[in-house]
């Protein structure tokens, strides 16, 4: 009895140490402490104009170029257009397949094309990606054709997405086409954005996909 | 209290506890495609009870959306476990020559789990970006956020007052050490896009100084992210005081950085710079990249090596100064602390030093020791009694 009244005291007192030891590590407490004098970098205020966080535009914000990002979007082919009338053609750059820009009274918005091989995480993940840019809650599989609807682009089946936020809106077109899925996004002032569907659909009608494999 | 102890050193105790845990690590893979292995790492391992959900790309998840399954942690297991094999022992192995062989093997393993458990506490990882012919005497954390306020009013050195962003909770106050100031946070957003307000909107902004009003910055929260090359961009509106007068409420995120002008906050002829920025760790030594490389085999962009010559510098003691070549399976120890080669950026002029901090580092190599030990004796000692008997 009394060895095993010894045994048990040695068990639990190493059951004790393990769950204090969750206690023991670092806590989270305001301190303070001294450090070499530093210097600062940037003292001038003429110099954020180039600070690379905060773009005019914050849709340029958004996407992060990662290494071998424009090694893969650049296997993905290339894609012939017309420039909708009012719109503007701009140097397509970087990862960007296309680069336009439409402005009116009310503000302005940049249509981007953009290809990456796979399914880039699915359809709902993208469309939820393109929801959070401009403020929207992230949606159900369920919620999908209240805001999209099957469209063909280029000869293929893909689809075309309408999400107006409260500053921002975003009417796009989604297709997976040989491996690859391309992003064909309108972004920018919510007005001009809604003002410029008939174009967006006009675009889209003109898009044509290298396609080799037929 | 017999009953307890022989369910503790059952052996079909840790048969359950061993199937768990392929449970829990089938299930951690399965979830590690959403959350990286970060995040996975603290919701399966790094604690007691986890409930899988049923993820929404699987198939059929109209279906089975609903679909949740508990099970124990690795915390749970890992400290159940440890005391299976503790009970087993007191029970069971007697101290003799004998059975000097297993022994050694079963503390071997006991102290793995207890070193396991150390790391997940105390080891700390930060960052260390150095230019080359730079100096850095600091490293950050690419996950946790401080809020700082530095008094650079000192000829000699700056004063830092830092506050751990887990203390930014909306609506409580939190004094700053050492001072008279304290802060209230407004809102904390873990990760957040901000973006300069289009002309013709209303700027909406709780701040009423600093370069959120200046620059007409605005707040959209975001979802946290959990990708492994991904940052989050911890955003708060925070509201300083000085004794019980408030001082204005700032925009702090730690995108707000060195390229900014600095965050000023004003108390009669007293200022600290205000910021949110990744959580610094200062050293009493500089290290100095003399030169990295990156070198490919000859005619391929196939790296075959990473590696940063580099030059101690202490600070206080010139005597610990040294050179070092960091690189793959190489790291430099020095001061308690672990530095890794991790990465490189700015066209191979900037290397990424990784720094672990973790007091017990040294322990697997010895339990793996044990073991090996222990095994050796073990089967020794069978195989020359076995050359006996031949014999």
């Amino acid at each position: 009895m009394n060895s095993s009244l010894a045994r048990f005291l040695l068990l639990a007192a190493s059951t004790l140490f393990l769950l204090s030891l969750p206690t023991a590590c670092e806590r989270a407490e305001p301190i303070s402490y001294k450090i070499p004098k530093e210097d600062r970098l940037v003292d001038m205020p003429g110099a954020v104009a180039q600070a690379p966080q905060t773009p005019a535009d914050p849709a340029a914000n958004k996407m992060q170029v990662l290494p071998g990002m424009e090694e893969a979007a650049a296997q993905a082919g290339e894609l012939s257009y017309t420039t909708p009338e009012g719109w503007e053609a701009l140097e397509a750059s970087g990862i960007r397949k296309a680069n336009l820009k439409v402005s009116d009274a009310h503000g302005s918005a940049e249509l981007t094309v953009l290809a990456f091989p796979g399914d880039v995480g699915g359809r709902l993940a993208n469309i939820n990606r393109w929801r959070a840019q401009i403020g929207l809650e992230a949606s159900k599989p369920e919620d999908l054709p209240a805001y999209t609807e099957p469209y063909s682009i280029s000869g293929h089946g893909g689809l075309y997405i309408r999400l107006e936020g409260l500053e921002q809106s975003i009417l796009g077109g989604l297709l997976p086409f040989h491996g690859f899925t391309w992003f064909f996004k309108l972004q920018g002032n919510r007005e001009t954005v809604l003002a410029n569907e008939a174009q967006m659909k006009i675009f889209l009608d003109s898009v044509r996909l290298e396609d080799d494999h037929h | 209290m017999k009953t307890l102890f022989t369910f503790f050193s059952s052996l079909k105790l840790t048969v359950v506890l061993l199937s768990f845990s392929m449970v829990l690590i089938f299930f951690g893979t399965l979830d590690q495609v959403h959350y990286g292995i970060w995040h996975t790492q603290k919701l399966y391992f790094e604690s007691f009870l986890v409930v899988w959900a049923y993820p929404q790309e699987a198939p059929a998840y109209e279906q089975l959306f609903w679909l949740r399954i508990p099970m124990p942690g690795g915390y749970l297991l890992g400290g159940m476990l440890f005391l299976n094999l503790l009970a087993a022992h007191l029970t069971r192995f007697q101290l003799s020559t004998k059975k000097i062989g297993i022994f050694l093997v079963h503390f071997g393993l006991v102290l793995l789990l207890v070193s396991e458990l150390l790391t997940d506490l105390l080891a700390v990882e930060s960052q260390m970006p150095v230019d080359e012919g730079g100096r850095s005497h600091y490293s950050q954390s690419y996950r946790d956020n401080e809020l700082v306020l530095i008094d650079r009013s000192h000829p000699d050195y700056d004063q830092v007052h830092s506050i751990p962003a887990t203390l930014l909770k909306p609506g409580e106050r939190v004094d700053v050490a050492e001072s008279t100031l304290s802060v209230r946070t407004l809102s904390y957003y873990p990760n957040a896009a901000l973006g300069r307000a289009t002309s013709g909107t209303p700027l909406e902004t709780a701040a009423n100084r600093g370069v959120a009003v200046k620059m007409g910055i605005v707040v959209t929260p975001q979802a946290e992210t959990y990708a492994e090359d991904d940052i989050n961009t911890a955003t708060a509106y925070v509201e300083v005081f000085n004794g019980e007068d408030s001082l204005g409420i700032w925009l702090v995120s730690n995108v707000i950085d060195e390229r900014f002008p600095p965050q000023i906050v004003q108390s009669g002829d007293q200022s600290w710079e205000i910021a949110l920025r990744f959580t610094r760790q200062y050293y009493p030594f500089e290290i100095e990249l003399i030169d990295f490389s990156h070198d490919k085999y000859p005619g391929t962009e196939i790296p075959f090596n990473y590696s940063s010559e580099v030059m101690v510098h202490h600070m206080e003691d010139s005597t610990k100064s040294q050179k070092a070549l960091i690189y793959m399976n190489h790291p430099l120890r020095y001061e308690g602390h672990t530095f890794y080669q991790a990465s490189f950026a700015n066209q191979d002029k900037t290397s990424i030093l990784q720094v672990v901090r973790n007091p017990g580092w040294l322990l697997p190599y010895i339990s793996v020791l044990l073991m090996g030990l222990g095994m050796c004796v073990q089967f020794g000692m069978h195989f020359f009694k076995f050359l006996g008997k031949r014999s």
